[in-house]
């Protein structure tokens, strides 16, 4: 097959793939289906303050895994539903930062900045049309960044490196999260390290399940998914039950009559693009890099468009551009985010991880380099796969163009659910959805043992990122080392052999140590609580 | 970063925990060594990964040790205090009696309201029956969300037991009402 067939191939996958219904002889796609649902439900779960994109996609994988199984078929609709609700949450966690003060999701927190004051001024309509504009032009442009870039890396990786590298480059990747991740690279580290010691319990190549004192319940190992909802969700639960028990306090919501006229005109939005295009490209950078969160290109693409802004209105008082500088930096690091991912195999935030989940736990689609082998003799169904993928991300951009900027508008209401109503909720939620896929109470005390390591590692600030990265990238680590050790003939300095491995080695010890230095104070507060987490 | 002294605590039982995984629970609790040979070929061996990310915590952990020695003394607040553990000591009581709940209330309505003859009914066979596959979920369900919610609210209101209820309702239409293979928790262990 050629690249350009591959490419229709894809497409085809999803928009002329299994339908879910028919209307008027027409049948629906269940893929787009799908990717419609993820994306409403992102809104909603975006603009509700405590919920996030993770957590949406965390509660609705075994949910999706349960209906559909675990067939190579089941690909394109759960990953394009997952990918739906990533950029719905995008986009609704301005919602209540404009209208309420309250961020919807933690890179919001800067949206408060200009949303907040214009929203005050009567202008709440305008600032959600501008966050929606900005969010959503920020999104595409990573989107067509991330389809050019992910194969060409791919194949450089999988042409240029072999065994050794490969095994160094996922340590300098681990190295590079644990680092930036938190302010502390060797609390970083020890997570990374306990992330790898876990994934290694009842797991390996001998009769005998390693680390699991000949018990039953750890001979088969840790549930991957089971863990990672544990430790990333219900450990921040846990966390926010204990914050909000201490800190008993509700918002007064005061309303604020707005203007008639909340349009935003084409001759404002094209003020707004040399703004947007900056941003874009900041937030795409940054999304480039593992680990290193939406709240820092946010604060990086608020703080170059202030520098720009020459507006009578300035930044912090409610001028459209502050909105739009910080929502397009913060929504084009979602795309740029699974450049690693799909090019390297390696999850670089949280919602990379579930994205990497759901293709593990399906089968027939592992995202790494060795995806983008566009072989001409036989059909790589991985490659289509991947293709599909980036149709449905931008199904997914179309619908937000169309209808995002709606469906923003009437989801403010879910600022208002009390969170100590919703956490509790989510907690049952999750507990439910992990049921349902391992079909044992057990199920609940792995769970909670795994919330309560995820409560510790927030209460001490040791970051959980870094701890869920290497949990998933554990099997692979191991292969490589096994691998690059056989075919250097048993050299224990297989690592040192190759000069790549070497840089690559070399660079990871840079990079903690760079990290290492003596922090100065964060820029503004939602930074330093981004490190901080 | 936290206060010193706990960052030194963290330090030193990391430090332990590494050397003791590394040392003592791999070697012994591992089928392979780190390195073996086998028909003269050598491998590696289960312990290596493992044993790599003990000592690798273990080294972390004595950096940490050293850089956290370093640091100016503080007098931040430990992170943890008696409000966290009596907060926990509620929390655990109020999950630990709703899963106890969830897991017998169904068995229990049988046994007690379920119907009657010659042959005894067993809760397996019943667990995918309304209203008793119900049971469990809806009762436990329920104490786990009110009892959150009035935990951290400090009061019982009978708005908040409503919100709950429907919330397990919600739960409810979600998660079982469109499968028949999805089974509620806690049905699938019977």
């Amino acid at each position: 097959m050629s690249v350009f067939e591959y490419v229709l191939a894809g497409v085809l996958a999803v928009i002329a793939g299994p339908a879910a219904f028919d209307i008027l002889g027409i049948g629906v796609p269940i893929t787009v289906l799908m990717v419609f649902g993820g994306f409403v439900i992102g809104i909603v779960g975006g603009a509700t303050p405590g919920l996030a994109g993770p957590f949406l996609m965390a509660v609705s994988l075994p949910i999706l895994l349960s209906i559909f199984g675990f067939t190579p078929d089941a690909l394109l609709p759960v990953l394009g539903f997952l990918v739906g609700v990533m950029k719905g949450a995008t986009v609704g966690g301005a919602v209540p930062a404009i209208l309420f003060n309250t961020p919807g999701t933690p890179d919001a927190m800067l949206t408060t900045f200009d949303g907040y004051p214009m929203a005050k001024k009567g202008q709440a309509g305008k600032a959600l049309r501008t966050a929606h504009f900005a969010s959503v032009s920020g999104d595409t442009f990573s989107d067509l960044v991330l389809f050019t870039c992910a194969p060409f890396l791919a194949i450089v990786v999988e042409a240029y490196l072999g065994f050794g590298e490969k095994a160094a480059l996922i340590l300098l990747s681990l190295a590079f999260v644990a680092a930036v991740v938190g302010a502390s690279p060797m609390k970083g580290m020890i997570a990374a390290f306990l992330g790898l010691f876990i994934a290694a319990i009842g797991t390996g190549e001998d009769s005998y399940s390693r680390l699991s004192f000949g018990t039953e319940a750890l001979a088969s190992g840790v549930p991957l998914i089971t863990a990672v909802l544990g430790v990333l969700i219900l450990g921040e639960v846990l966390y926010a039950f204990e914050q909000m028990w201490r800190d008993r306090r509700s918002d007064e919501v005061t309303e604020t009559q707005q203007q008639r006229d909340q349009r935003l005109t084409w001759k404002e939005r094209r003020k707004l693009f040399p703004f947007i295009g900056v941003s874009a490209v900041v937030g795409t950078g940054i999304g480039a890099l593992p680990g290193i969160g939406s709240t820092l290109a946010a604060t990086l693409g608020y703080a170059t468009g202030e520098r720009m802004h020459k507006g009578p209105v300035p930044f912090g008082q409610g001028t459209p551009e502050g909105v739009a500088a910080t929502e397009a930096a913060n929504s084009s690091v979602s795309g740029a985010n699974l450049i690693p991912v799909l090019s390297l195999g390696i999850p670089g935030n949280v919602g990379a991880v579930f994205l990497i989940l759901a293709a593990e736990s399906i089968g027939g689609f592992n995202p790494g380099p060795s995806v983008f082998r566009f072989s001409t003799s036989e059909i790589n169904p991985e490659l289509i796969i991947a293709f599909g993928l980036f149709t449905t991300m931008m199904l997914a951009n179309i619908m937000n163009w169309i209808i995002g900027g709606r469906i923003m508008a009437v989801v403010g209401i879910m600022a208002r659910v009390p969170k100590q109503v919703l956490l509790p909720i989510v907690l049952l939620l999750t507990l439910t959805a992990i049921y349902v896929q391992e079909m044992n109470f057990n199920a609940f005390y792995f769970a909670f043992a795994f919330a309560i390591l995820g409560y510790l590692m927030r209460k001490l600030r040791i970051p959980t990122l870094p701890f869920v990265i290497a949990f998933i990238l554990a099997g692979n680590l191991e292969q490589a080392f096994r691998q690059a050790f056989a075919v250097a003939g048993g050299d224990p300095f297989f690592l040192f052999k190759s000069p790549l491995s070497l840089f690559f080695l070399l660079l990871s010890v840079a990079v903690i140590i760079f990290f290492s230095r003596p922090k100065k104070p964060a820029a503004n507060k939602a930074i330093e609580a981004e490190r901080d987490a | 970063m936290l206060g010193r002294s706990t960052e030194i605590w963290i330090a030193v039982i990391f430090l332990i925990l590494g050397v003791v995984a590394a040392a003592l629970w791999v070697p012994f609790d591992s089928e392979t060594p780190p390195i073996y040979t086998f028909r003269r070929q050598t491998y590696i061996g289960d312990a290596m990964l493992p044993m790599v990310a003990g000592a690798g915590i273990a080294i972390c952990a004595a950096t940490h040790l050293i850089l956290s020695f370093l640091r100016r003394r503080d007098d931040q607040d430990a992170p943890f205090d008696r409000l966290t553990g009596l907060f926990f000591l509620v929390f655990l009581g109020i999950v630990a009696a709703s899963f106890m709940l969830m897991f017998w209330s169904g068995p229990a309505a049988l046994a007690l309201f379920g119907p009657t003859g010659d042959e005894p009914v067993t809760y397996r066979q019943m667990r995918s029956t309304a209203p008793w596959k119900y049971v469990g979920f809806v009762i436990g369900g329920f104490v786990m969300v009110f009892g959150i919610t009035s935990l951290i609210e400090g009061k019982f209101s009978a708005r908040r037991a409503l919100t709950s209820i429907l919330a397990v309702a919600v739960l409810i239409l979600i998660f079982d009402v469109p499968f028949d293979t999805i089974l509620l928790p806690p049905n699938g262990d019977f």
